[in-house]
This record gives structure tokens, C-alpha cells and sequence, in this order.
């Protein structure tokens, strides 16, 4: 056999491996999600939506866990985006280039690994007992932006980073200084770029469980929250109550509660796809 | 009080970065509503001088400079000295076009913005009179709003000239200004540079031979660091003094 | 060596040969014209053909690298000089191919008397010493050899001056035709040593980079 016949074999069943990969991957998402919408989607409707939780399965709504949810990420919005953010700005434009930067930069990197529940452990003690917050949505919101602080600063530096050097250049080259470059040329291009890590990390804290839990969020939460101190609960922690439940009514519920959570999943890494297109096409280095 | 008779100066300048030592103790006078062009081959610092001027190597961790370099006689590195302050004054084109992302009207009055100017019947006075200054008006002239990045090469190239003159800096430092051009374009710059001589005072890196004797009035010839020969383009290109000079020009090396 | 440095070397053998052509050209019609030796007035006006040709040659190939190479400073000066020296040779030429004109169509030889009272013999003579130097000056880029044909072609001048005079006092009707080709003949050998102050000049400019044409004092 010639050497191009081999190659052109190796080409063929690279191909064939990468064709099965992805469609491995596909199906198996298709049916879990067709799974789940099988058993759930009967079950949503005005009701299920606004009504609170419940010993009775066909009476008990989500109402709560949505409004918690939302809750939880506003707040950890507002806390992680401006404090990330200009972290990122800061570590990236004004940071010196020292050996001790490097370290920084890789263990801020390494602390997007961490897993969650030690910042679960950590939220405790400091803003639930330490900051008195008690089990609050504050407390939550607090805890779950230390979690995504990294990936904020992370990705803010990546994007600032894809801003060429000759942009900078042009900028101070007519007299401008530091921070009107920064705000004029730097921020603006790589605002795509932040805006999408930002939004795939609040989607992932809207996901979150376990170091809500330990922070206090409850399962069985009658009342929706009205102020940053109160109690509360969240969507996943919700379906984890439910799925424990032996009835199999709650068993529908839980499906139909993970269908909106899909749904909210979706949709916030839609909204990051679009932003991450509309400004690509703007820029284009 | 009379004007200084050269606009720029450098006195017995040494310019490192770290232990490289890039420029070596040059004396140069730049003559006002000239172009001085300065040539020689890859890596002899004629970009880094250029950039001396109005401070751009400042940027660079491991740059460090001896000796003066004035403009219009005050000092360009007194620490008193506001680096903006000085590039309003002393403008820049660099060698691959670097227009912003925004509109091409955003591009031109960047400059005054940074400023502080905010009428906006004075910006966009500027706007086209710095436009028609790099013969990029009629061009432009019926969407201003366009993305400067949907122009042309060559119409980018002239929009950071534009972009640059708005400010009315009294120089101009071209840095290989047309090498990512294409003929015709270069064509237009070359005219371009003819003709705003009469306001600015330009310094133009090339390494284009033909360019510089083509557009300067006065060449500088560095060599590994060394001004080897300046003086009138014509007797440069004629009949120059040193034999490093003559080889250059002539192709025999570089 | 570049690309450009091959041409002007390839420009300078050009010339070389284009001076010996003409020298050659410009001995033989002493020869012809002492010894009356039509055969050898023959070879001179072949040989003219030849000569045209390579002007034409040198010519295209100055024009070439003007047009390809951009030259400057000295080689500019060179190309510029051999394109002018061209054609000053060709003229010489022109004037060694008209003295064998002469001879082909007169039927009898030059009164001696004449010739020798003329001063043909050194006026030839001196004209070859300022060939001779004007080529050695050329080959070894040397001004200091090219300035000496100024002061050669002094003689050139005075043997002209008087040669109407030689003329008249010889004049016989049988020989009139003779003698009327003999002065023309001083004429152009006065003029082929003007031409070959010319060629110093352009030697000097090309060398030198100064130029001394219609300056009175020539250093």
C-alpha cells in the first residue's frame, strides 16, 4: 500500500471517529431531554408556575424556586460583574509584568476548578455566621460570586487581551491617556467578549446547588423572598427535593421543573451566542 | 519671540533597551515645513528614533535614552513634560493602517474628543477639513457613519492620516507609512505628503529608497545604530559623502 | 556581485570596445590617407557599419538600466557619461569614415608638399597620444590622465589655424580637388580632438561628480 492510500485511510476514519463522537454526544443529549420532556411537559401550566410549594404533588409550583432563582441572579450579577470585571481590567492593563503577576494569573485560573461546595464551606463561615447575614439570598448571592469571580476575571482578560496592540498604539499616539484608552478603545471592543463570559458564568451560578445549600437555602420554602435578608430557595435545589420524594407525582414535577431550568440555561447561552456574533462582526481585526 | 530655526533636535542621543544598544550619540536638526526621511536597512534604529520623538518607546519596559531631544527647543523627556500634552502636537501614522472599529467620523475626531471638545459644530469643521487634507473626502464624504474597517487598504491608511491632522499637530512622524499599500495607493500618499509640507513639518521612515528620494527634502542614512549621513535628499542621492552611504543607495548591500 | 553591478560592468566592456573600434578606425585613415591606399578606405567604410551598430547596442542598454535599475550617485554618473561618450566615438568615426571618403574618390594622391607643410603627420600623432589617454583614462578611472588631453588639444587648434594659409600658398589648379579635401580633412581632425575633450570631460563628471564643461579654467 502507498503511503497517500494510508493517509487517505487515516483521513477516512478520523472522520468516521469524529461523525460517531458527535453523534453519540447528540443522541444521548436528544434522549435525555426527550425523557424529560415526555414526563414534564403536561405538568406546566399558569398554576404550576405561581404556585407555592406543597405536600401534594399536583398542588405544589415552582413559584418559589423561580423567584429565588431570580433573586440569586440579580444579585450575584450586580456583586461579580462590576468586581470581576474591573479586576480583570485592573490585573490586565495597570498590572506590572512580574513573576509574581504570573502567579497570580495561573492561580486565578485555578481557583475556576475549585470545587463548589468549598465555597459553599466558605460562604458560611464568612457571610452567613462572620458578616451575620445569616441564610439569606444576600449570603447566597455573596458566596456564589466568589465562585464565578474567577471566571469573570478570567474571561475579562482574555477579551482585553484580543485587543491588538496597534489599537492601543493609534489611541496613545493622539494623546490619549491610559484610562480614556482603556474606556474609548479597550472596553468597547472587548465588551463581547466580557458580556459572554460574564453571562455563561451567572449561568452557571443559576445551576449551582450544593454551596447553596451549605449557605442555607432551603427546600420547603412557603413564601417567596421580598428583601435580600430573607430566606430562600433555588430551582435546582427544588428538583433535588422533589426527586427524593417517593410519590410519583413529584417525580412529574421535577421533570417539568428541569424543563424550565433547560429552558432558562438556554436561553441566557443563547443571549451570549448573539452578543458574542453582534460583536464580531463589528470587529473584525 | 522668533521661532527656533529646527522644529526637532536630538543632541548626543543614546537610546538601549536593556544592554542592546540601539542609537548610538546622534546629532540631528530637523527643518521646519520639510520632509526629512530617514533610510536605511532592517534593525538600524531608524523606527526607534522616530519614535523618540514623540515618546512612544516609553512603553517599552527596557528602553532607556541619554542625551536631549527637543522640540521647538524644550526638552521632550523634562519630567515636567505631559506625554499627551506632547502628542497632540507631534502626531503619528504607523506602518499597517490602524483605524478603530467605529464610524469614520468616530475615527477622525478621536483626537479632539479625548480632549474634551464636545461641539459638534467645531468637530465636524475639523472633521472635513482634515479629510479633505488626505484627499480621502470625496471619497467618504456621503456616509460618514461607515465602519472605517469597510474602507479600503489605502483608504484606511488615509483616514489615520486624517485622523492624525484634526488634532493640526505641528509635525508629523510617518512610520513606513505605505509599505502595506499597494501602488496606487501609494501613489496618493506620496502626493499627499507633497502637499501638506506647507503646514506640517513630516519625518518619514522608509525602506523604500525610491520613496525617499522621491518625496524628502532632506535623508538621514542610519547604519547599525549610527546616523552615517544627512543632508539635502538631491546630494544624498547624487553624489553622497560616505562610502556606506554610496553602497546603500547604489543596492550594493542592505 | 548585485544584479546592477553586473550591468554597469557588462556597460564599461561595451564602451571599451566601442573606443578601440573608433581608435582603429581613426589609424587606419591616417594610414589611408598618407599611403593614398584605396583597399584600406574600403575596410574603414565596412568597418562603419559595425561601428553603428554597437552605438545603437550601447544605447539601448543605458536606456535599459535607467529604466530597470533606478541607478543613482555614481552609477547614475556612469550611464549618464556613457551614453554622451557613445556618441561622441560615433562622430570620431563618422569623421575617420569621411577622410576615407576622400581618398576613394579622388583619382589622384595629395600633393606631398602639402601634407608635410600642413602638418598632417602631427596632427594624427597628437590625436592618437589624446585617444590613447582619454582610453587609459577610462579603463583605470583615472581624471588626472584625462586632464592632459586639454592641453593636447592646444595643438590641434594651432595646426588649424594656419592651414588655410598652407592651402593657399600651394594651391595649383590640377591639384585643387586635393587640396580643398586636405583642409577639410585638418577641419575634421580638429574637431575629432574637440570631441575627444568632450569625452575627458564626461570622464571627469562621471568620476568625479564635477562638472567642468564651458568653464573657462579647466582643474
Amino acid at each position: 500500500m502507498t503511503n497517500s492510500q494510508k493517509n487517505r485511510i487515516k483521513d477516512r476514519i478520523f472522520e468516521y471517529f469524529g461523525i460517531a463522537s458527535t453523534f453519540f454526544g447528540l443522541v444521548i443529549l436528544a434522549i435525555f431531554i426527550g425523557n424529560i420532556v415526555v414526563d414534564g411537559i403536561s405538568r406546566i401550566d399558569w398554576d404550576f408556575m405561581t404556585n407555592l410549594p406543597s405536600r401534594k404533588a399536583e398542588r405544589a409550583g415552582i413559584f418559589t424556586a423561580w423567584s429565588g432563582s431570580l433573586w440569586i441572579l440579580s444579585l450575584t450579577t450586580l456583586i461579580a460583574f462590576p468586581l470581576g470585571v474591573s479586576a480583570g481590567i485592573y490585573l490586565e492593563e495597570y498590572g506590572k509584568k512580574t513573576r509574581l503577576a504570573s502567579l497570580l494569573e495561573v492561580n486565578i485560573s485555578n481557583l475556576a476548578g475549585v470545587p463548589s461546595i468549598i465555597y459553599g464551606l466558605l460562604g458560611l463561615e464568612i457571610f452567613v455566621r462572620v458578616f451575620q447575614m445569616g441564610n439569606s439570598v444576600l449570603a447566597g448571592a455573596f458566596t456564589l460570586s466568589l465562585l464565578i469571580l474567577p471566571i469573570i476575571i478570567v474571561s475579562t482578560r482574555e477579551s482585553i487581551r484580543a485587543v491588538p496592540p496597534s489599537i492601543r498604539a493609534a489611541s496613545y499616539g493622539l494623546g490619549a491617556t491610559k484610562w480614556q484608552t482603556i474606556w474609548h478603545q479597550v472596553l468597547p471592543s472587548s465588551m463581547g467578549g466580557i458580556l459572554t463570559g460574564v453571562i455563561l458564568a451567572i449561568s452557571r451560578a443559576v445551576g449551582e446547588t450544593a454551596p447553596l445549600i451549605v449557605v442555607g437555602a432551603l427546600a420547603y420554602v412557603p413564601f417567596a423572598p421580598k428583601s435580600p435578608m430573607d430566606e430562600f430557595t433555588v430551582m435546582p435545589i427544588q428538583i433535588f427535593n422533589w426527586v427524593s420524594r417517593p410519590q410519583h407525582g413529584f417525580t412529574v414535577n421535577a421533570a417539568a421543573a428541569i424543563i424550565i431550568l433547560l429552558i432558562i440555561t438556554f436561553v441566557m447561552n443563547g443571549i451570549a451566542v448573539y452578543l458574542r456574533n453582534k460583536w464580531e462582526k463589528k470587529i473584525s481585526w | 519671540m522668533t521661532k527656533p530655526t529646527f522644529i526637532l533636535e536630538a543632541k548626543s542621543l543614546d537610546v538601549f533597551y536593556g544592554d542592546m544598544h540601539a542609537l548610538k550619540n546622534i546629532d540631528i536638526q530637523i527643518e521646519r515645513n520639510k520632509v526629512t526621511a530617514f533610510i536605511g536597512p532592517s534593525g538600524c534604529g531608524k523606527s526607534t528614533f522616530l519614535r523618540v520623538f514623540n515618546r512612544m518607546n516609553d512603553y517599552i519596559d527596557s528602553y532607556r535614552m541619554t542625551g536631549e531631544v527637543l522640540m521647538e527647543n524644550q526638552n521632550v523627556y523634562y519630567k515636567s513634560v505631559r506625554v499627551d500634552e506632547l502628542r497632540k502636537n507631534i502626531g503619528m501614522v504607523f506602518q499597517k493602517p490602524n483605524p478603530f472599529p467605529k464610524s469614520i467620523y468616530e475615527n477622525v475626531i478621536y483626537g479632539l474628543k479625548i480632549q474634551g471638545i464636545k461641539d459638534k459644530k467645531f468637530l465636524m469643521e475639523r472633521a472635513v477639513k482634515a479629510l479633505n487634507q488626505s484627499a480621502l473626502w470625496e471619497e467618504v464624504k456621503d456616509d460618514l457613519n461607515k465602519s472605517a474597517l469597510a474602507l479600503s487598504g489605502g483608504q484606511q491608511q488615509r483616514l489615520c492620516i486624517a485622523r492624525a491632522l484634526a488634532v493640526e499637530p505641528s509635525v508629523l512622524l510617518m512610520d513606513e507609512p505605505t509599505s502595506a499599500l499597494d501602488p496606487i495607493s501609494t501613489a496618493k500618499v506620496e502626493e499627499l505628503i507633497h502637499e501638506l509640507k506647507e503646514k506640517y513639518s513630516i519625518v518619514i521612515v522608509t525602506h523604500n529608497m525610491q520613496q525617499a528620494s522621491r518625496v524628502s527634502d532632506n535623508t538621514a542614512f542610519f547604519y547599525m545604530g549610527d546616523l552615517i549621513e544627512f543632508g539635502k535628499t538631491e546630494e544624498i542621492f547624487r553624489n553622497p559623502k560616505q562610502e556606506r552611504t554610496q553602497n546603500y543607495i547604489t543596492g550594493r548591500f542592505g | 556581485m548585485t544584479q546592477i553591478e553586473q550591468e554597469i560592468s557588462a556597460l564599461r566592456k561595451e564602451l571599451l570596445n566601442m573606443f578601440l573600434a573608433v581608435n582603429n578606425q581613426l589609424q587606419k585613415s591616417e594610414m589611408a590617407l598618407l599611403e593614398f591606399d584605396k583597399d584600406l578606405a574600403a575596410e574603414i567604410t565596412n568597418a562603419e557599419k559595425r561601428i553603428n551598430s554597437l552605438e545603437l547596442k550601447i544605447d539601448r542598454d543605458c536606456e535599459n538600466i535607467l529604466a530597470l535599475y533606478s541607478p543613482v550617485a555614481v552609477d547614475l554618473r556612469f550611464v549618464l557619461s556613457v551614453y554622451k561618450i557613445n556618441h561622441e566615438l560615433e562622430r570620431i568615426a563618422d569623421i575617420a569614415d569621411g577622410i576615407a571618403n576622400y581618398v576613394n574618390s579622388l583619382n589622384s594622391t595629395f600633393p606631398k608638399k602639402a601634407i608635410t607643410e600642413i602638418k598632417m603627420v602631427e596632427m594624427f600623432a597628437q590625436l592618437k597620444a589624446m585617444m590613447d589617454n582619454v582610453i587609459e583614462a577610462f579603463e583605470k578611472e583615472n581624471t588626472s590622465i584625462a586632464r592632459r588631453v586639454f592641453k593636447q588639444d592646444e595643438l590641434l587648434n594651432l595646426i588649424n589655424s594656419t592651414a588655410s594659409n598652407v592651402i593657399i600658398e600651394n594651391y595649383e589648379e590640377s591639384s585643387a580637388e586635393s587640396l580643398f579635401y586636405l583642409l577639410s580633412c585638418v577641419r575634421k581632425l580638429e574637431r575629432a580632438g574637440d570631441l575627444t575633450k568632450n569625452i575627458a570631460e564626461e570622464l571627469i563628471f562621471s568620476i568625479e561628480s564635477k562638472v567642468i564643461k564651458h568653464k573657462k579654467n579647466r582643474q
